[in-house]
């Protein structure tokens, strides 16, 4: 930025047959995140410029972008901490382009469905109907909560540079997710989804570059749950594990509210006695 | 990008630029890596020449012998990536079979610093490049005096 009151925005362009590199000079007034910029570009310069944007907060995981060469959520990215007085953006790597900085998003979502990401009982009818809440502890929560936060942006994918050659591959996203399900006490899906990401395109092709934990917005840490699953299908593997019993169904926690109990109490009397 | 060829593919795969030290570590045990394997096939087909008979074998010797200083500082680059692919590849084997230098799950604090790329890891990382710096320079010297240059 050097003190500078305007900035060049450089980005990298894909009309469906052509790419190319186009410069814009922006004012900073009123811009303070790469995304404001963006927007401050569609509105006074390009209306053709695409990108996708929504919470403006980091939340929806919607403006994902490479900028200045690492994959960032641009509403998250603040022009000052760059430090420089020329901002790149380039989509996403590692995904098709469908206009400008809007990729498609098939894999990511074809793989996060892959892994099963939802709570396997061994009794279906434990998770339909289901009289009260599982019982977990705190201890337990923790196991698993990290990696709940994936707002799935795609980012990690980006970063990683075994998608990049193995455009097959499960990816951080789905396994980061995958293992979230395996740490969850509720689950009882540990053998199965092991056996799901055990494969050519599966768990063994990350080779710990750890760029998916650099670069994700919500510390989720890809790299650290794919590690760490590795550890349990070798304990799988060498038959040192077997499964894993789901939490119970917690019991009434407070007896006096039982039917029973509310049935046979006296009418409520509102009277104050003397 | 995804529609981009293998060679680009493979060429950005490699480039740890803007990442994590332990996404340049990656680079470096990739190409180590093929480095060994390159030398393990030319190996093989350097020792496949004594079933040819002594001739063959000596003729191969004198192949060789013709790099001159380039066999010796081939020899020595080998030795760096044996040094390196292995130590890095212990660190590995500590983190993907035993869980070890990764940290626990915890409850997300920011400002975000993922444990799996923490403390642990630098130390590992920078104890390696330190230990196999140290050892690759002594091959270095007694290869060197071997050849007289030292």
């Amino acid at each position: 930025m050097n003190g500078s009151d305007e900035i060049i925005l450089r980005v990298r362009r894909f009309d469906g047959t052509r790419e190319w590199w186009q410069s814009y000079q922006i004012g900073l007034t009123g811009v303070t995140s790469v995304l404001d910029l963006l927007n401050k570009v569609r509105e006074e310069k390009d209306h053709t410029l695409a990108f996708r944007q929504s919470c403006h907060m980091g939340t929806c995981g919607s403006c994902g972008m490479v900028i200045n060469g690492k994959p960032r959520l641009a509403c998250q990215t603040n022009i000052s901490e760059l430090d420089a007085g020329v901002v790149n953006v380039e989509p996403m790597h590692n995904s098709p382009v469908i206009k400008d900085l809007v990729v498609g998003l098939d894999s990511l979502i074809e793989n996060h469905k892959k892994v099963k990401p939802y709570i396997i009982r061994g009794k279906k009818e434990e998770i339909f109907y289901a009289p009260r809440e599982f019982e977990v502890t705190q201890e337990g929560t923790t196991q698993f909560l990290q990696f709940d936060y994936c707002i799935m942006c795609n980012l990690c994918i980006s970063a990683c540079p075994t998608v990049t050659i193995d455009p097959l591959f499960l990816g951080p996203q789905a396994l980061g997710q995958a293992f979230r399900y395996l740490a969850d006490p509720r689950d009882e899906g540990w053998a199965e989804r092991l056996e799901l990401v055990d494969d050519d395109h599966g768990i063994w092709r990350c080779h710990f570059a750890g760029a998916c934990s650099y670069v994700c917005p919500k510390d989720v840490d890809p790299a650290k749950a794919i590690q760490l699953m590795k550890k349990e299908l070798l304990k799988k593997r060498l038959l040192i594990r077997r499964g894993k019993k789901g939490a119970e169904i917690t019991e009434p926690l407070q007896p006096h509210f039982t039917e029973e109990k509310l049935t046979a109490a006296p009418p409520l009397d509102f009277k104050r006695g003397d | 990008m995804a529609n981009d060829s293998i060679w680009k593919r493979l060429i950005s795969s490699l480039d740890p630029r803007h990442y994590n030290i332990e996404r340049w570590s990656y680079t470096l045990h990739r190409i180590t890596g093929v480095v060994l394997i390159l030398f393990l096939i030319a190996h093989m087909v350097e020792i496949f020449h004594i079933s040819l008979g002594p001739e063959s074998w000596a003729a191969t010797l004198a192949l060789l012998g013709r790099l001159g200083p380039l066999e010796n500082i081939g020899l020595w680059i080998i030795a760096g990536c044996v040094f390196y692919h292995g130590a890095n590849g212990l660190r590995l084997l500590l983190n993907q079979v035993f869980g070890l230098l990764l940290g626990k799950p915890r409850m997300p604090v920011y400002p975000y610093t993922p444990t799996s790329l923490g403390k642990n890891q630098r130390i590992a990382i920078w104890t390696i490049t330190a230990v196999v710096s140290g050892i690759w320079i002594w091959a270095g010297l007694y290869i060197l005096a071997g050849l007289g240059i030292v």
